[in-house]
């Protein structure tokens, strides 16, 4: 189990004709994550969620906060006790060729870990050993004699991943981050992954952080997911995937939702459904609310003050979000076989 | 802002292109194989037409064609591409090639945002895409490239004066689609215009592709993987699978009751906001590669769920089945066509 | 199987390595194709090429494809010597300064940027007026030692990349050590480049010792290349009659014959060591 509290990450970068300056990557990120449980974070880029993947992986630092893995204060720990504790939590990126060594076979790379396992374990028998390797890759949906032998480059984008996923295995984490883990992947695949993913949960009590712009993909991680709206580094709204997608309350929500394309003949433009302004560079820091200069419903109000995140009912739902003048409007596509 | 579309350079009317019996060949180590096989296409006059498919199936190699630009050792072996008022791209003299290329037909490719030079300034790339073409007028080029910029909303001058990285994803990519225009072309293709965006940047570029369209009255193509990309563009809609169109038809009909297993497959397996989780399926199996396409028979039936024995030894054809949809498949349209999928 | 048709590609290729191949052969066995000291002609000076002679004499009467032959192995096992050594100490050097990065990397990159100030050849006319390199083995250490600085920067600054790649940080993830990950991830990555230089040093190494000889400023026991060079110019009047020629010239074909058997065999190392090239038909 994941508990963030605080999560602040601010980077000093310099740029060769920018100049130096200040990005807040993250600006103070809460969740809790069960055991078993699925929370999705959604966002443009640049908006922290990247950051906030690594940070949970071990691959990053952070700047305040903190961050309570099992019960267990990160920060407090030495590099042993923290290599331990990110051990069990494995990340999953958009690229699977590039987290693969091109010049080992899968095998070897399998072989790898399991190995260094075996080792501290005290196990010699490297029967084992393979057979556990059949056994992972098998799980996810490959067949081992098909792939053991081949190299990264020789396999497609969708058994790459799934190679990424059962690497990930061998170490038998507790949560595994997928950071925009199907991007890449050809579509006709996409969704194999995401079973792939909610089969984990299922069978294995593996909890899942999923990171994504594109929120479709959130739905399909099973039961009781939860989604975190990110813009610039904070959570702006949060609940349940489906409600979220029903009746979201804030306005950067309801953008992004509007932004997904609705697919003509099967479904219709959601009756609320917002044309987005244009999109203007905010990266100003404003001492109100982040989202204001691109909101189209923005007051005084949100000049001036920062709205925090809090819960609220609206319209007979349970809410969660960060915003002056929450309002439910449907946004989203509707299936035509519902009408 | 200016009315492009009436100046006196412009193109009046849109052309259209036909693309018939094309095939286009790679050679392997085991022979020449196909990896665009007798593709039958044509994009409407005026109209956007989205071609679906995944990787491998042909569609990038099948948009090049349209430039004569199919990228060496590769070769097209047979059938054309008849753009109006050009002639056969197929049978152009090199010289011939390069006017057409900006100058009817732009391109745009695919993560266009990166192919801009880091070292120049977009102002001075636009300048020597000029020269490239032999254009004498090129403070006239300058003047409609702002308002291409103009168009698309951005300020034309800061951007000509900005480096490749001062400019964000989705502006690069606008400034892909300037220079793709410049020149007055036509036809505008482009091949996977919002991969490496996000939502709020790809529904920009959308609304822009199509602003584009309507204000000069372009034909366009736009080529991708992603249905949600053009589902909402598109008024015509074609499906590629290994080398070949497997269907194509108005955007509409094709997305609301598909006539072809692929098709329908490739709409069931997209992840949607909405509609019933449990109904989504990915397909077994993978995209074949130019080295794994059957040889006979039709390529898709190795994952197919209508399969029959026919499938394994005859190519089903592309033929007409209702006014203006196409498909290429030996089973029967209605045991495709109920069963799953939104129905309209 | 795969090495084969790697090899035959292009033709170049198998010229390459047939050079490569013929040159390692006359070094290994040529001595003992000749067994005593050379043959000394006095009637016979700087004969053209004949049936007796087929590269013609030298100075003394003494058959220059003899000499060449025997003398191919001290040049050649020199230069492959010298070439592994700074290969081994450069790469050695090089993957732990950009592997482990911060005091290691300065303390090591201090360390090479000494050697690289260090000036090679100036430094070797000195050592040789103290130490006779009569052996192989001795001028490779010479050479070798003061020679590894370019290697060392060049595969630290492949690593430093190597490292930004995803394989090394999910390595690491998965709790493996750094052992592992600089043996078994990033040598093999590093293999074709450090083969490449490898190579390519040979050649330079070979005309570092040649040129050594050639000044007469290293002195020699027994014949070889530079040695004949040496003679030839200096004391044999090569570059005033042409009689001299094809003693003068045998020695530098041979070097030439070696510089392109080495580049035309380069471009299959890449390939090689690349997996996913191998594959591409």
């Amino acid at each position: 189990m994941i508990e963030a509290r605080g999560i602040k990450r601010t980077f000093h970068a310099h740029g060769a004709f920018t100049g130096a300056h200040v990005v807040q990557a993250l600006r103070g990120v809460d969740f809790t994550l069960p055991d078993g449980g699925a929370v999705s974070f959604i966002g443009e880029s640049g908006c922290g969620k990247t950051t906030l993947g690594r940070i949970l992986a071990g691959l990053e630092t952070f700047d305040e906060g903190e961050l309570l893995v099992d019960g267990a204060d990160v920060g407090s720990l030495g590099k042993r006790g923290r290599d331990e504790v990110f051990r069990s939590i494995q990340i999953v990126h958009q690229d699977p060729y590039s987290v693969l060594n091109p010049t080992r076979t899968i095998a070897a790379t399998l072989g790898d870990p399991l190995k260094m396992i075996a080792r501290r374990r005290g196990e010699k028998d490297k029967g084992a050993q393979q057979a556990r390797a059949r056994e992972l890759l098998e799980l996810v949906g490959l067949q081992p004699d098909g792939v053991l032998q081949k190299f990264p480059h020789q396999l497609s984008g969708g058994q790459r991943q799934r190679v990424v996923i059962a690497r990930a295995l061998t170490v038998d984490p507790k949560v595994l981050i997928a950071d925009e883990a199907v991007s890449m992947i050809d579509v006709s695949m996409r969704l194999g992954i995401l079973s792939l993913l909610r089969d984990l949960r299922e069978r294995l009590g593996i909890s899942l952080v999923f990171i994504t712009h594109d929120v479709a993909t959130a739905r399909y991680l099973g039961e009781g997911g939860e989604l975190h709206v990110i813009y610039r580094g904070e959570v702006i709204e949060r609940g349940p995937v489906e409600t979220l997608i029903q009746s979201p309350v804030h306005p950067y929500t309801q953008c992004l939702l509007s932004a997904v394309p609705v697919l003509k003949g099967l479904e219709e433009p959601g009756p609320d459904r917002l044309l987005p302004k244009d999109m203007l560079d905010a990266n100003v820091e404003t001492p109100g609310c982040l989202f204001e200069p691109r909101c189209p419903f923005a007051t005084d109000k949100c000049r001036a003050e920062h709205p925090v995140l809090g819960a609220e009912t609206i319209a007979g739902v349970e809410v969660q979000h960060a915003c002056f003048h929450p309002e439910v409007r449907n946004v989203a596509a509707v299936d035509l076989e519902t009408v | 802002m200016t009315d492009i579309a009436a100046r006196a350079d412009a193109p009046t009317a849109a052309a259209e292109v036909a693309v018939r019996d094309l095939t286009v060949c790679f050679p392997t180590d085991t022979g020449e194989l196909a990896a665009v096989s007798h593709a039958n296409l044509t994009l409407a006059a005026g109209r956007i037409t989205g071609l679906v498919g995944e990787s491998g199936s042909g569609k990038s190699t099948l948009a090049l064609s349209l430039l004569g630009a199919v990228p060496s050792p590769g070769r097209i072996t047979g059938g054309e591409v008849s753009i109006a008022g050009v002639g056969d791209v197929t049978k152009l003299t090199k010289a011939k090639l390069r006017q057409l290329r900006g100058g009817q037909v732009g391109y745009v490719f695919q993560a266009s945002q990166n192919s801009l030079n880091p070292l120049k300034t977009v102002g001075r790339q636009l300048l020597d895409l000029g020269r490239a073409h032999d254009v004498e007028n090129l403070p006239e080029l300058v003047k409609r490239a702002r308002e291409l910029c103009e168009l698309m909303g951005m300020d034309g001058a800061r951007v000509l004066d900005s480096y490749q990285h001062q400019l964000s994803g989705g502006m690069r990519q606008r400034v892909g689609i300037v220079f793709a225009l410049v020149l007055n072309a036509k036809v505008l293709v482009l091949d996977e215009p919002t991969t490496a965006l996000d939502m709020l940047s790809q529904a920009a570029v959308l609304r822009i592709i199509a602003r584009v369209h309507r204000d000069i009255g372009l034909t366009t193509l736009i080529v991708t993987h992603d249905m949600g990309v053009v589902s909402e563009l598109a008024d015509r809609l074609a499906v590629m699978y290994g080398g070949r169109i497997v269907e194509d038809g108005p955007a509409e009909e094709v997305l609301g009751s598909p006539s072809h297993p692929y098709t329908k497959a490739l709409i069931n397996a997209t992840a949607r906001v909405t509609g019933e989780i449990g109904r989504a399926r990915a397909l077994p199996g993978r995209p074949p590669d130019l080295t794994s396409i059957p040889a006979e028979g039709c390529v898709f039936r190795e994952r197919c769920a209508f399969a029959m024995d026919v499938c394994a030894s005859v190519e089903p054809e592309l033929a007409r089945w209702r006014d203006e949809r196409r498909r290429a498949c030996h089973a029967e349209v209605e045991t495709v066509t109920t069963e799953g999928v939104a129905a309209s | 199987m795969r090495t084969w048709r790697v090899l035959t590609r292009k033709p170049g290729r198998i010229v390459g390595l047939a050079i490569l191949v013929v040159f390692t052969l006359l070094a290994l066995f040529g001595p003992f194709l000749y067994s005593g000291p050379l043959a000394v002609d006095p009637d016979d000076v700087y004969a053209g090429p004949s049936a007796q002679h087929l590269l013609g004499t030298d100075f003394a009467g003494s058959d220059v494809l003899q000499e060449i032959i025997t003398g191919a192995r001290y040049v050649l096992e020199t230069a492959a010597l010298s070439a592994l050594f700074t290969a081994v100490i450069g790469t050695g050097v090089g993957l732990l300064a950009g592997y482990h990065r911060g005091p290691t990397d300065s303390a090591l990159m201090r360390l090479t940027d000494f050697v690289l100030t260090i000036p090679g050849l100036p430094l070797l006319i000195v050592l040789s007026t103290i130490w006779s390199f009569g052996r192989p083995l001795e001028m490779a250490l010479a050479l070798g030692v003061t020679g590894w600085g370019g290697v060392a920067r060049a595969v630290r600054s492949q690593t430093l990349s190597l490292r930004e790649r995803g394989f090394l940080e999910a390595a690491r993830g998965l709790g493996l050590s750094s052992r592992h990950v600089i043996v078994k991830e990033l040598l093999p990555n590093l293999a074709p480049f450090v083969a490449m230089n490898m190579l390519l040093a040979v050649i330079a190494f070979i005309a570092a010792e040649v040129a050594l000889f050639f000044l007469g400023v290293v002195p020699f026991s027994s014949s070889n290349w530079g040695v004949m060079l040496n003679q030839a110019v200096f004391s044999g009047g090569a570059m005033d009659s042409t009689s001299a020629l094809s003693y003068l010239l045998s020695p530098l074909v041979c070097i030439l014959l070696i510089t392109v058997g080495i580049v035309l065999f380069l471009d299959a190392v890449d390939e090689l060591f690349n997996p996913r090239l191998r594959e591409r038909s």
